[in-house]
């Protein structure tokens, strides 16, 4: 039984009981994020979670704008859940980087911080004399990443931007849907929360860089220009055939069977990508002569156009003749692809993905018990983490001054007199602390 | 900063520096880092070694003899020069050998070659690298500093890790939360066909995956750097695109209801959507009270916010549809560019708020589009063996050590004679034993 021990071995290895005892992969990085709605700071939330101390930058009062997103405007503790999820084991600094003396705070947090995160409009950041030109005389070895809709040059540099304009201008949600209605967009803020991921992939390539020699650099994510990396084979098939992609509904075109499916109790992925996959599927279906017949035998017959309808209809009465425990059981048997379409409540109560803190519960210091979608690297030496979810407005200034800075009570007092520093305002909601906060709970220095 | 700096604009400083085509000669990131990339029947291994080969690793694809299965995911099966276009997009940078790992010679090879790696990524079902003797088991005993990176929809460890089930795209992309709001709701009491929770057109569960799984690597590089360790790293695919939902376990812990889809809706921003219009669709989105107020002002329907004034009342659903109709009658008689340009009129002119346009287009037009072609996001690659080809360049553009294809991908097996003799010193001989043997 060498994969039951292969199983033991890595449930020890990876063990999520573990991950305290561990060190962190980003541990001593600092990161300063001046950042609002999502694309920008996602990135220092994925950062965060392998180690990064993430100081985020607000406006004092309302606060990043993100703070109010949250579905049908119903608040979690008076947090918004688009907001909370983007906010974990960050320090939430409120800072006013307009006058004078708030542009210091900022330009003294980034000279003993490592990267700056922002996502303003190109040539904000440089006209406030906080970009990227001004930063690295500070900090010549600072990694600055500018995220926004269409980047920081070219014909569409003035035009703002949302994550689902660059699902639109991308192609992406022309692909997505069905061919008789509309093209979709995502129920997620796909170009956001994945072109934020792109941003903390390149930022590390230029701490790699980093280390090697030396040297910081700016870098520039357009989020559209994301999306469309990540179309995969649309632009060699237009190219090519000259044809445009369209859209095929759940039905994958360039893998057969690929689809979802009706059970008699689920919508069920169904899907095999070779030919030792097929021919489990077609035993489990009880036809194993499909795998023979040649319309069916090799993968490129199966994509033929003819032969897929042939094939994904019978997939489709085979689908409505079982439930889905019978066919995730075959699956595994004859290891080809199923799954059913999971939804949060599937993944609240998923043993499997709680043992794997991907359904992550912690008890926060000032929201209590609260699950979410946690941690995606299972890492056996530096394994990620969440510490608290988000903060109010401002949270954390005493600590950031203090503590970081160094900065004496009475400076901090100054600018906090001159409203250049300040915390959270009672409305709008998502900014306060919860009704229950009893007003020192997650202060450091309180 | 210079004096020429100091009045040049930003704009066409930054791009002076981070112009792609210029990044042909400046350093790499990832360079002298090797890889070795078993991928198997699965893009989302091959989008994470394309990271690292774009960022300058040296990165081996390992195929078995007969090629990678994934070389046959192409549209309708078109295949050019026998690799299909899913293949071919992602086999960038990479040196591509064949090595039968089920063979105790082709072990012996790879185990060889390991001694000497970074970094391994390999996508089979959870132990059978173990099982061959060529698992992070095995090799981290020779090799305490290698990476090794396996992905699988399941991962290497939880319950269902043993279950045996493949790990193809649109599982991932089911289990990873965000099909099941996605989609058109259901509006009688069968579901018409298109009524049904749908999956995103593209491979974005695959993607999600391999663009984790570059993450990981690169943060286990730095870690490696501080502390002369390597590790063992396990990337859901189907939690990698999991994480990138908006909000939906805090959401059911909290009230007990699961997210409905609602098309083109969005149950956590109005207006955020598609508008027909007389060409075509303009996506247009005002949210925030100042940002409604201008997107009244623009459609001259400040009633509407009279109506609606707070996003309370512009996020219950049975409102939303009333102000899309009344929205709709407003786009439906304008073309995409008067609205367009009614919009930034606004935003140029009174800027009291932010409306932000946008137009839904086909890949077809975005491969007309200028816009892409002079930020060299789409770009046309003449390769060695494949010819002219247009191809998505990686969206980063970076000042010191940019990404870059140097050639888009290789047919099966093309480097092994190069790979082997560079690496394991074979010679004509032996390479052709090793074929007739089938192990390479």
């Amino acid at each position: 039984m060498a994969k039951k021990e292969y199983f033991e071995w890595t449930e020890s290895l990876f063990d999520p009981e573990k991950t305290f005892e561990k060190p962190e992969a980003l541990e001593g990085l600092k990161i300063v994020e001046l950042c609002t709605l999502v694309l920008g700071p996602s990135l220092p939330a994925y950062l965060s979670e392998l180690g990064a101390t993430v100081f985020k930058v607000e406006i004092p009062g309302m606060g990043d704008t993100m703070r109010s997103l949250t579905p049908f405007a119903k608040f979690f503790k008076g947090a918004a859940l688009g907001w909370l999820k983007e906010a974990r084991n960050k320090y939430h600094l409120g800072l006013d980087v307009h006058p004078e003396d708030g542009k210091q705070v900022f330009m003294d947090l980034v000279a003993r911080s490592d990267v700056v995160v922002e996502n303003l409009r190109s040539g904000t950041m440089d006209r406030w004399g906080i970009g990227y030109r001004q930063l690295k005389k500070i900090n010549p070895k600072l990694i600055y990443i500018a995220l926004n809709g269409f980047g920081q040059w070219g014909p569409y540099m003035e035009r703002p931007s949302y994550d689902a304009i660059a699902q639109a201008e991308s192609g992406m949600a022309w692909i997505s849907g069905f061919p008789d209605k509309l093209p979709m967009k995502s129920g997620i803020w796909v170009a956001d929360l994945y072109g934020g991921l792109n941003g903390a992939v390149s930022v590390l390539a230029a701490l790699n860089h980093r280390d090697k020699t030396g040297e910081g650099q700016f870098i520039e994510i357009s989020q559209a220009e994301n999306m469309v990396r990540s179309l995969d084979w649309t632009w060699l098939y237009q190219h090519f055939t000259g044809n445009g992609r369209e859209r095929y509904g759940n039905r994958d075109v360039a893998i057969c069977p690929s689809d979802i499916f009706q059970c008699q109790d689920e919508m069920v992925a169904i899907a095999a990508a070779t030919d030792e996959q097929f021919k489990g599927l077609c035993q489990a279906m009880g036809k194993p002569e499909l795998a023979e017949d040649g319309r069916f035998a090799t993968h490129p017959a199966r994509l033929k156009e003819e032969n897929a309808t042939v094939l994904l209809e019978s997939i489709r009465t085979w689908a409505r003749e079982n439930n889905y425990a019978q066919i995730d059981e075959l699956a595994g048997k004859h290891h080809f692809a199923a799954q059913k379409v999971s939804t949060n409540k599937d993944h609240f109560e998923d043993e499997h993905l709680r043992k794997r803190n991907f359904t992550y519960t912690i008890e926060d210091l000032v929201y209590g018990e609260i699950t979410q979608e946690g941690v995606v690297p299972k890492m056996s030496e530096t394994p990620a983490r969440i510490k608290w979810t988000g903060r109010p407005v401002g949270f954390h200034n005493e600590y950031i001054l203090k503590r970081v800075l160094g900065y004496s009570s009475e400076k901090i007092k100054a600018l906090k007199d001159d409203k250049v520093i300040g915390k959270w305002v009672d409305t709008p909601l998502g900014r306060k602390p919860p009704e229950d906060w009893d007003g020192k709970s997650g202060l450091p220095l309180a | 900063m210079s004096d020429k700096d100091k009045s040049e604009k930003w704009s066409e400083w930054i791009r002076e520096k981070d112009d792609p085509t210029k990044a042909s000669g400046k350093p790499e990131a990832l360079e002298g880092l090797t890889v070795l990339d078993c991928s198997n029947s699965s893009m989302s291994g091959l989008f994470a070694s394309s990271y690292l080969a774009e960022f300058g690793a040296e990165v081996i694809r390992i195929e078995p003899p007969e090629g990678d299965p994934a070389r046959e995911f192409s549209p309708w099966g078109y295949m050019h020069m026998g690799t299909g276009l899913g293949y071919l997009n992602e086999g960038r940078n990479k040196y591509h050998v064949t090595l039968n790992l089920k063979e105790p010679a082709g072990q012996q090879a790879f185990k060889t070659l390991a001694k000497r790696a970074d970094v391994i990524i390999e996508t089979f079902l959870p132990g059978t690298m173990d099982e061959w003797g060529i698992g992070y088991r095995q090799l981290s005993v020779d090799n305490p500093k290698l990476i090794y990176c396996a992905l699988y929809t399941y991962g290497q460890f939880g319950p269902k890790a043993s279950c045996g089930k493949a790990d193809v795209d649109v599982v991932n992309q089911a289990y990873s939360g965000v099909t099941a709001v996605s989609g058109e709701p259901q509006n009688g009491a069968e579901p018409s066909p298109s009524e049904v929770p749908t999956k995103a057109g593209n491979w974005m569960g695959w993607y999600a995956g391999g663009a984790w799984a570059g993450l990981a690597i690169m943060a286990a590089t730095h870690f490696r750097h501080l502390k002369g360790k390597g590790q063992f790293i396990d990337i859901s695919p189907a939690e990698a695109f999991g994480r990138n939902i908006n909000y939906g376990i805090t959401y059911w812990q909290a009230f007990q209801q699961t997210l409905p889809r609602v098309g083109n809706l969005d149950v956590g921003i109005f207006p955020y959507t598609f508008f027909k219009c007389k060409d075509g669709y303009a996506f247009l989105a005002g949210f925030a009270d100042i940002n409604w107020k201008a997107f009244c002002t623009i459609i001259e329907r400040l009633d509407l916010r009279e109506r609606y004034p707070t996003v309370f009342d512009r996020l219950n659903l049975d409102n939303m549809k009333v102000m899309y109709k009344e929205i709709e009658k407003w786009t439906l008689a304008r073309t995409y560019d008067e609205i367009f340009e009614a919009v930034m009129e606004y935003n140029r002119t009174i800027g009291v708020g932010v409306v932000v346009p946008g137009k839904l287009c086909s890949p077809k037009d975005a491969m007309g589009t200028h816009n892409w072609w002079e930020r060299g996001v789409l770009i046309k690659q003449n390769d060695p063996h494949y010819g002219e080809l247009t191809i998505a360049n990686m969206p980063h553009k970076m000042t010191g050590s940019p990404p870059r294809v140097k050639w888009v991908c290789r047919p099966v097996g093309a480097d092994n004679d190069y790979i082997f003799n560079k690496k394991l010193a074979w010679g004509p001989t032996k390479l052709k034993e090793m074929k007739e043997q089938g192990i390479i």
